[in-house]
C-alpha cells in the first residue's frame, strides 16, 4: 500500500472514529476525507475484498441486506454499505470501518447506485454482479432505462471475468451480449398462457426486432417469460428460479426456490425477487440452499426496516415508502391481499429525494384499489393537491375522502381512522418527516439513517 | 350517457414515459361530469390510424429508443393524422408527440429524426442541457394560467401559421429564447408540459372535450358542458 494511501485511510478512520463517539453520525464525510487525500484509495481497500455489487432501480437495499444475511451464515461478519450509502463515499466509508469475519474470508457486499457502477469498477474488482431490475424512476434525476443500463455495462465490461447474475425476467438484461458469463433468476410458478403487459408499461420492445413483446406468463410489470412472436427472442434460461408461490399477505411470502421452502417475513412479489437474487448470491458463494433459506426465513426487523409497523395507540400503522410507478404499484398490489378492512394515505412530497417531478403519480395502477371497500382515504404531505386529485380521478369517494397538507393534521386524522389497519404510503422526505413527528410524539425510536 | 367521445391514444405502449396516461384518465373525468363518455384505443406500431373513428387524439411522449421506432412507423399514418389535422380534428401532443408531429427532430446522438410535417415547427437539441423544473404559462387569448413541469433536451422553434400555447411566465417553455411554449395549430394542442398537463388545468381539457363534442354533434345545445365549473387541481 502507498504512503499516501495509508495515510488517507488512517485520516478516515480517525474521522469516523470522532463522529461516530461525539456526533453520532458519519457515513459518507470520512470516505469524503479518506478521498480526498487519495482518490485511488478505493483500490488498497477493496484489493482483498471478494465483492459482490448489488445495482438496479428497485430492491437495492433488501437484496444487499439479505445477501449480506445469507452469506453471514456462513462466513461471519461480511462488509456493507449502509442503506442508501451508495455512492462512492459512502462505500469507502463502509470499508474503512469493515471488521473481519470468523471465517477470514473477506467478502464485501456493496449496494451502488446505478450511475456509480462504472466509477466504483475503476478501483475495485467485483467477484459478481447482481442486476435487479431497470423500471422508469425519478427521471429528472435517472433519465432513460436503456442509458442507465449502458453505465451500468460501463461497469461490468471493465471486469469480463465477473460473473453476471441477472433478473432473467427482465428482457433489458437479455439485451446484449456480454464477455461475462450469465446467470439468470426469474419466476417459474405459473401456468403458460399468452399475454400482453398493460399498455402503460414501459420497456415492452423487443431488443432484437422492436416489436412488442409478448408473455407465457408475468409477475408484474414488463417481468416475466417473454417471447417475442416476430423473431423468437425470448427468456433465457433460468438457473435460479421461484418454482411456487404459496401464500402471499401484506407482511409476508411463502414460496419455494428451486423446490425449497421460504418463507419471508416481508410481503410484496418485488420482495420475492430480492430474497430469489440473495440466494442465486449464496448459491454462488458456496452456501448450502437449506443455510440460505433459514436465513432468508428470518425475521429480521433491520432489515425488512423500510415497510415499517408502527403501533399508533393500538392501531396497526403500516408505512411504505413510495418513489416509483412500478414501485407504488406492487405496494398497492400488496396492501390489497389484507384480509382485515384497512384505511389508507398517501403522502406526497416533491423535494430532490423525492422526485421534483409529481407527475409518476399518475402510472401508478390506484384504480385498482377496492374504493367500496376502503372506509377512510385521506391524502397529504406539500403536494397534496397533486395526489387528491389523482385519487378523486381513480374513484375514491367524497365521502371517504380527507385532505391535509400538514403531517401534522395527517398524523391527528389518522389515529381518528375506522380501521384497526391502516397503511401510510409516502415519498422519501415525507416518510422522514413523519418519522420525526411519530418520535418526538414517543411512537417510535429516533429518526431513520 | 347521452354523447360518446372515442379516443386515440396514438401509441400509448410506447410513448407513456412521465404520466402521460393522466391525459386520458383526466379526460375521461371532465367527460364524465360533461355527461359524455369518452372510450379510449391505442394505435400503435403496424397499425393504421382511422381519422373517421375518432373524435380526439392523444400523443404522448417516451424514451428516446421507443421514440426512433415510432417517427419509422408514423410515416405510415402521416397522410392519414394530417388528413385529421386539416380537418379540425382536436388533438393533444406532449414532449415526444409535440416533436413527431413537426418537421424534424434531433436524437441522443445528434442525427435528424424525421417528424410527420402536420405542423411547421422544428426541434433541435441543446449541448448537455436539459430544461428541468416547474413552469408556469399564460395563454393570451383566453388568460388562463396553466401549471406544468417541463424535462426537455429539446428546443423547438415554431413556424408561420402556429402560436404557443402560452406565454412563459416562469420557466423556459420551447426553447427559452421567444417566450413561448407549446403551439396550437388548427385543433391541435401540444406542449412540453407533464404534470400531466390535463389533469393540472381542467380548464384546456374542458376546452378539447367541447371542440370535440361541436365537431361530432354540430346542432346539440352544449351550454350546460360550457358553464362547467372546473375546480382547481393544482
Amino acid at each position: 500500500m502507498s504512503l499516501k494511501s495509508s495515510l488517507a485511510i488512517t485520516a478516515g478512520k480517525t474521522s469516523h472514529w470522532f463522529l461516530h463517539n461525539f456526533m453520532h453520525g458519519g457515513t459518507s464525510l470520512p470516505g469524503k476525507l479518506t478521498l480526498k487525500i487519495d482518490p485511488d484509495v478505493l483500490q488498497a481497500l477493496a484489493k482483498d475484498y471478494e465483492i459482490a455489487i448489488i445495482t438496479g432501480t428497485n430492491g437495492k437495499t433488501l437484496t444487499t441486506a439479505l445477501t449480506v444475511k445469507v452469506l453471514e451464515a456462513k462466513y461471519g461478519n461480511v462488509l456493507t454499505n449502509k442503506s442508501g450509502s451508495n455512492m462512492k463515499q459512502g462505500i469507502v466509508t463502509a470499508f474503512l470501518t469493515a471488521k473481519t469475519g470468523k471465517s477470514g474470508k473477506k467478502i464485501a457486499v456493496l449496494e451502488t447506485d446505478e450511475a456509480n457502477v462504472p466509477i466504483i469498477c475503476e478501483y475495485i474488482k467485483p467477484k459478481l454482479f447482481v442486476l435487479t431490475n431497470l423500471f422508469r424512476d425519478q427521471m429528472d434525476r435517472y433519465g432513460e432505462i436503456y442509458t442507465t443500463y449502458d453505465k451500468i455495462l460501463k461497469g461490468v465490461l471493465m471486469h469480463p471475468d465477473a460473473l453476471v447474475l441477472a433478473n432473467g425476467d427482465a428482457p433489458i438484461f437479455n439485451s446484449k451480449k456480454l464477455p461475462n458469463k450469465v446467470i439468470y433468476y426469474g419466476f417459474e410458478n405459473q401456468t403458460e398462457k399468452e399475454q400482453l403487459a398493460p399498455a402503460n408499461t414501459d420497456g415492452l420492445l423487443c431488443p432484437s426486432c422492436q416489436h412488442i413483446l409478448h408473455f407465457k406468463y408475468r409477475s408484474y410489470s414488463n417481468l416475466g417469460k417473454y417471447f417475442c412472436p416476430e423473431c423468437g427472442f425470448k427468456r433465457p434460461e433460468l438457473t435460479y428460479k421461484v418454482t411456487a408461490l404459496t401464500q402471499q399477505t401484506p407482511q409476508s411470502s411463502s414460496f419455494k426456490i428451486n423446490d425449497h421452502p421460504v418463507q419471508l417475513h416481508i410481503g410484496g412479489t418485488y420482495n420475492i425477487y430480492n430474497a430469489l437474487a440473495a440466494y442465486a448470491v449464496g448459491a454462488q458463494f458456496d452456501v448450502a440452499p437449506e443455510t440460505i433459506c433459514q436465513a432468508l426465513s428470518q425475521n429480521d426487523e433491520k432489515v425488512f426496516g423500510r415497510q415499517e409497523v408502527i403501533n399508533l395507540d393500538g392501531k396497526e400503522v403500516t408505512m411504505i415508502l413510495v418513489k416509483n410507478p412500478v414501485g407504488l404499484d406492487q405496494v398497492l398490489e400488496m396492501i390489497k391481499t389484507d384480509d382485515k378492512p384497512f384505511s389508507l394515505a398517501v403522502l406526497l412530497n416533491a423535494n430532490y429525494a423525492d422526485g421534483i417531478d409529481t407527475s409518476w403519480i399518475w402510472d401508478g395502477n390506484f384504480e385498482n384499489l377496492p374504493f367500496d371497500k376502503i372506509p377512510s382515504v385521506l391524502t397529504g404531505g406539500e403536494r397534496y393537491k397533486d395526489i387528491t386529485f389523482r385519487l378523486r380521478v381513480a374513484g375514491v369517494p367524497e365521502e371517504n375522502f380527507a385532505q391535509r397538507e400538514s403531517l401534522k393534521d395527517v398524523l391527528a386524522f389518522i389515529k381518528q381512522m375506522p380501521t384497526e389497519h391502516i397503511y401510510v404510503l409516502a415519498t422519501y422526505t415525507a416518510v422522514l418527516q413523519l418519522r420525526k413527528l411519530l418520535a418526538d410524539e414517543g411512537y417510535i425510536k429516533g429518526g431513520m439513517d | 350517457m347521452k354523447y360518446q367521445l372515442h379516443l386515440a391514444h396514438l401509441y400509448g405502449d410506447l410513448l407513456n414515459t412521465y404520466g402521460d396516461i393522466g391525459n386520458v384518465l383526466a379526460l375521461e373525468y371532465y367527460a364524465k361530469q360533461m355527461g359524455v363518455e369518452l372510450t379510449s384505443e391505442i394505435i400503435s406500431l403496424d397499425q393504421l390510424f382511422d381519422p373517421k373513428k375518432f373524435d380526439i387524439a392523444f400523443f404522448g411522449g417516451g424514451q428516446d429508443y421507443e421514440q426512433v421506432i415510432v417517427s419509422k412507423d408514423i410515416q405510415h399514418k402521416k397522410d392519414d393524422l394530417i388528413t385529421y389535422i386539416e380537418d379540425g380534428g382536436p388533438m393533444l401532443a406532449i414532449c415526444g408527440g409535440y416533436q413527431l408531429l413537426g418537421k424534424y427532430y434531433i436524437g441522443a446522438h445528434g442525427e435528424r429524426i424525421e417528424g410527420i410535417h402536420a405542423l411547421d415547427h422544428y426541434t433541435k437539441s441543446q449541448d448537455n442541457n436539459r430544461f428541468i423544473g416547474d413552469i408556469v404559462i399564460k395563454n393570451e387569448e383566453t388568460g388562463q394560467t396553466y401549471h406544468g413541469f417541463e424535462n426537455h433536451n429539446g428546443v423547438t422553434f415554431l413556424g408561420e401559421d402556429e402560436r404557443p400555447l402560452g406565454k412563459v411566465v416562469s420557466g423556459h417553455g420551447n426553447n427559452g429564447e421567444d417566450q413561448g411554449e407549446g403551439a396550437i395549430y388548427k385543433n391541435v394542442y401540444c406542449s412540453y408540459f407533464h404534470g400531466p398537463i390535463l389533469a393540472r388545468n381542467g380548464e384546456l381539457a374542458k376546452r378539447i372535450l367541447l371542440t370535440a363534442l361541436k365537431r361530432k354533434y354540430p346542432d346539440a345545445d352544449f351550454s350546460a358542458q360550457e358553464n362547467l365549473t372546473i375546480k382547481p387541481t393544482y
